[in-house]
């Protein structure tokens, strides 16, 4: 078999937790020896589609986030100016106030509800007014010293900051505004018109753009004061869009026609993978490096096509099979035995054959520890709580002729008998909950019954029935969230696969198991997670099955098989981390097997084509 | 060549098997520590390793067939009342694979 080792010749790290998630440790592949996972660090980038504009134009403004973004002004050859302004919700776009000044050419920045116009051309008349927008009307702001066009903005309302542009020829004026009044600034270093801006007043950044003549692909960075050269582009360009920051800036879209996207970590420009679908210039831009919009422009003619962009670096983890393995043996066999807890921290109590004894189960061995039970019981008692504060109630008592009602309580190291007791003494029920707040359902007394009881801590309060009759059934959950499943019911003996969801006062009939059976293992956390594990899946003569089931809430699913068939199971844990121990198999069983489920690739979405390596 | 291997081994608990060998070949256990494995190189390795004695399939079904019987004697032997006590069943025939 072929090694990672082989084909890239180094072996995977083997580490406890998961590196830095940054550009620099992309495609690195290792271990983690915690979470027992493959793991990959994958970049993600993509552009898809976003709700249209209302009017498709081009050489308009953009300001906003990727989910509350705005679109304003703009041009339909040949004479069509906008004064439209439209509100993205990040589905749909949504007429917001108009213009005072229609007009193309112009330049934004600043937020859905705090938008700043300024510039741009109406006729053959370079503008040079200002306007903000509150959320649903724009208002006057102050004029730009230079009246022009095809400039670059960035900055918020109250620190806007405004550079290059055309007179109609390519100018370096740099404006820095405070909310009412335009003051100049430094001059760009190249001056140029069509750019592309992101930033703020005093950390902007503008790139690309036309030259008189040819086009740029110079950045230059803003301090406040002046502007210093940056990482090139490397694809020069004009009537582009930009998005983000000076440190984590976007370029995407432009002239010559171009869906490329570029993304600038301060130093430099890395081509993104991702292209926008439609190839355009003269669009409208917003958001952030990692998540941008894209909207308008001209392919060359006028769409009203919007993409949103998504950067994201993350853990990969591959898909994860299912998986059975032998856990530690039980100290002595047992079937009917009872199990609460965890995977790695369970107790198992009462069962067949009868003892008191309890055992403590650390996620590799089991072992009998020194408290007793008070009652000497099996036939499958019930069991709620956890490894440190559990109870134990009903079952039956030696030599299997006699039902139990009674309750006890664990508290790490002793039991001790309370004094409620069910309602009704039954075995092989479902059992679920917590020390102080459980649940009992079904079970036979010896008529099999579908009686439900609760406890709360204090006392035993008899609930709404179970809507079949069932004995030795699996119940997991707790006292407001449980599941009922599977069962016998006699005469005949039928293995049922009937499950029933509890919600805290009704039980509810929902989707059945895909294999009937009894005597099944049982874990669960509530009425939306739950495991069956083996089982008989005869009613008599009764025999022994491997089936694996997990319940999400709506359905069962049948996942990896038990590596030993059996019955009288006890189970515990979570539908992803469960624990099957003892049981019988034609005879009683101390073997344990600890499941856990397999999962989906992680994160959802990616595929194997954008795994990397280095 | 025949589906699997069969043999008897121990189980010693934690790590007797585990989940990549779930996932690298069949693996079944029945009665008598009778194992029945996926007929691969990693599966007679498992075998193997865990100290466990090959057997064709009718000596590892005799030896499944007997414990059965021994189980069906001693239900046979319990008091009427704890036949039916609606627990338990006489324990069943089972046929290996």
């Amino acid at each position: 078999m072929t090694t990672y080792s082989d084909i890239r010749g180094y072996r995977v790290k083997y580490l406890s937790s998961d590196p830095t998630l940054s550009t620099s440790n992309e495609g690195q592949v290792w271990y983690n020896s915690t979470e027992g996972v493959l793991k990959s660090l994958v970049q993600i980038k993509a552009w898809s589609a976003g709700g249209n504009l209302g009017t498709a134009r081009r050489n308009l403004a953009g300001a906003g986030t990727q989910t509350e973004g705005l679109a304003f002004g703009g041009f339909n050859p040949p004479t069509t100016v906008y004064d439209l302004t439209e509100e993205y919700s990040g589905y749909t776009w949504a007429t917001g106030g108009a213009l005072s000044t229609a007009r193309q050419q112009l330049a934004g920045t600043g937020t859905q509800t705090a938008g700043l116009a300024f510039g741009g051309l109406v006729g053959t008349t370079l503008q040079s007014a200002t306007e903000e927008y509150n959320g649903s009307t724009w208002g006057p702001g102050g004029s730009l010293g230079t009246a022009r066009r095809t400039l670059a903005g960035a900055g918020i309302q109250t620190a806007g900051l405004a550079f290059g542009g055309g007179t109609p020829t390519a100018v370096a004026n740099t404006e820095e505004y405070n909310g009412s009044t335009w003051a100049g600034g430094g001059n760009l270093g190249v001056a140029r018109r069509n750019l592309a801006g992101c930033g703020t007043q005093t950390a902007g950044l503008g790139f690309g753009g036309e030259l008189d003549p040819g086009t740029s692909n110079a950045t230059e960075e803003y301090d406040g004061t002046s502007w210093t050269a940056g990482g090139n582009l490397n694809t020069a360009r004009q009537v582009l869009a930009g998005a983000g920051t000076q440190t984590a800036g976007l370029a995407f879209g432009g002239s010559p026609l171009t869906g490329a996207t570029e993304e600038y970590d301060g130093l430099i420009w890395a081509t993104s993978s991702a292209v926008m679908a439609t190839l355009r210039s003269a669009l409208g831009g917003a958001g952030t490096q990692k998540a941008a919009l894209a909207f308008g422009g001209g392919t060359p003619t006028n769409t009203a096509a919007t993409e949103e962009y998504f950067s994201s670096i993350s853990n990969y983890s591959p898909s994860t099979q299912d998986a059975w393995a032998s856990g530690g043996n039980l100290p002595a066999a047992k079937y009917f035995l009872t199990t609460i807890g965890t995977q790695t921290a369970a107790l198992g109590f009462g069962g067949n054959p009868y003892t008191t004894s309890t055992f403590s189960y650390n996620g590799t061995s089991w072992t009998t520890v020194p408290g007793t039970m008070n009652t000497l019981r099996g036939a499958k008692l019930g069991g709620a709580g956890t490894q440190t504060a559990g109870l134990a109630y009903g079952g039956m008592t030696p030599p299997g002729t006699v039902f139990s009602a009674a309750t006890e309580s664990w508290d790490g190291s002793v039991w001790t008998t309370v004094p409620a007791t069910m309602n009704t003494a039954r075995a092989g029920f479902g059992s679920a909950g917590t020390q102080t707040a459980a649940l009992a359902f079904g079970g036979f007394v010896p008529a099999i019954t579908a009686a439900s009881e609760s406890y709360n801590g204090t006392a035993w309060t008899t609930t709404s029935s179970l809507n079949t009759a069932r004995q030795n059934l699996g119940g997991s959950g707790i006292q407001t969230s449980a599941l009922a499943y599977a069962g016998l019911t006699t005469p005949p003996s039928i293995v049922q696969s009937a499950t029933e969801s509890w919600d805290g006062s009704t039980w509810t009939s929902v989707t059945s198991m895909n294999t009937a059976r009894s005597n099944l293992g049982n874990a669960g956390v509530s009425n939306t997670s739950a495991i069956g594990m083996g089982g008989s899946p005869t009613g008599a003569p009764a025999s022994n099955g491997t089936a694996t089931e997990t319940w999400d809430g709506t359905s069962w699913s049948t996942r990896l098989n038990m590596s030993t068939a059996r019955r009288y199971i006890a189970g515990c844990g979570t539908q992803t981390v469960a624990l099957a121990s003892g049981g019988y198999d034609g005879t009683t069983l101390t073997a344990t097997e600890e499941w856990t489920a397999g999962g989906p690739a992680s994160p959802t979405g990616a595929v194997a084509s954008t795994l990397t390596t280095s | 060549m025949a589906l699997f291997i069969y043999g008897t081994a121990t189980n010693t608990g934690k790590g007797f098997f585990t989940a990549e060998d779930r996932r690298a070949f069949f693996l079944r256990g029945f009665p008598g520590d009778v194992w029945v494995v996926g007929n691969n190189e990693k599966g007679a390795l498992w075998l193997a390793e865990k100290n466990g004695v090959e057997k064709t399939k009718a000596e590892a079904q005799a030896i499944v067939d007997a414990e059965v019987a021994a189980a069906q004697a001693a239900w046979d032997a319990l008091p009427e009342e704890q036949k039916n006590n609606g627990i338990n069943s006489r324990p069943t025939a089972i046929t290996l694979p």
